[in-house]
């Protein structure tokens, strides 16, 4: 009996990493959080360094190619060349969550940005860019890994 | 999913294989086989086994002038599958209520 427990419970831990696996194969890809954190610290460094018309075009076309690559990279149906993954197995409110955060993020920025400059800081949007940087930089993987356990629990 | 203990699927290499294969739509023969570090002919064996019980489909759709081979479960193969995680449940789940 104390085998067949122990063979079970260690079937069903192989049968979890194994579906895990799966689910890696199409995660967001670690290039996506950091072109998102390095686009947001040139849009920091245009706020303020380069005239408002230059920020304000470089602000579009980051929105623009943002907009180009994230449905694909985020929604989980972008296939791998070697396997289809269920759908099922994909949470396909992900780009909202993402959406949603990148709309935080900005007030995140602001707020920063306008504290700092209170507080008489150099560069003050640039140092909030960044800030905000680091937070997509470790927050995003994070944010999938949570919203992945989700998918996983409830398949 | 009613509790189903399947000796066909239980072998470990074989419920690997089937694991992986119940999370996707389809998987290449190279996924799977990269996967779980078997020879090619060591996962045939287990992909025959498994097509022969009426779990597995296999594909071989011609892309990029390669014959690739894709692996894929069927309705009958999820639901033994399904059937016998629930088993494996049932099995940890009795011991713990015992302890």
């Amino acid at each position: 009996m104390t085998n067949d427990v122990s063979e079970a419970r260690a079937a069903l831990l192989d049968v979890e990493r194994r579906q895990r696996r799966v689910i890696d194969e199409i995660d967001v890809p670690p290039w996506y959080w950091w072109l998102l954190a390095g686009g947001w610290v040139v849009l920091g460094v245009l706020a303020e360094l380069a005239p408002a018309a230059a920020s304000i075009a470089a602000t579009l076309v980051f929105g623009a190619v943002h907009a180009a690559i994230a449905p694909r990279v985020l929604s989980g149906q972008h296939r791998s060349r070697r396997l289809s993954v269920r759908r099922d197995l994909v949470d396909r409110r992900l780009p909202l969550y993402v959406f949603t955060g990148m709309i935080a993020l900005v007030a995140v920025t602001l707020g920063v940005a306008l504290v700092l400059d209170a507080d008489g800081a150099g560069h003050p949007s640039i140092i909030a860019a960044a800030f905000v940087a680091v937070i997509i930089v470790i927050g995003g993987p994070r944010l999938t890994a949570a919203v992945r356990r989700r998918s996983m629990g409830g398949s | 999913m009613t509790p189903r203990f399947d000796e066909l699927i239980h072998p470990a290499t074989r419920l690997s294989v089937v694991a992986i294969l119940a999370a996707v739509d389809w998987a290449d023969f190279a996924f799977v086989r990269d996967e779980l570090g078997l020879s090619d002919s060591a996962l045939s064996k287990q992909l025959a086994i498994l097509e022969n019980a009426g779990y597995v489909t296999l594909e071989r759709p011609v892309t990029d002038r390669r014959r690739r081979v894709r692996a894929a479960l069927t309705p009958a193969g999820r639901a033994a599958f399904e059937g016998h995680v629930a088993a494996l449940d049932e099995i940890v789940n009795r011991a713990t209520a015992a302890t």
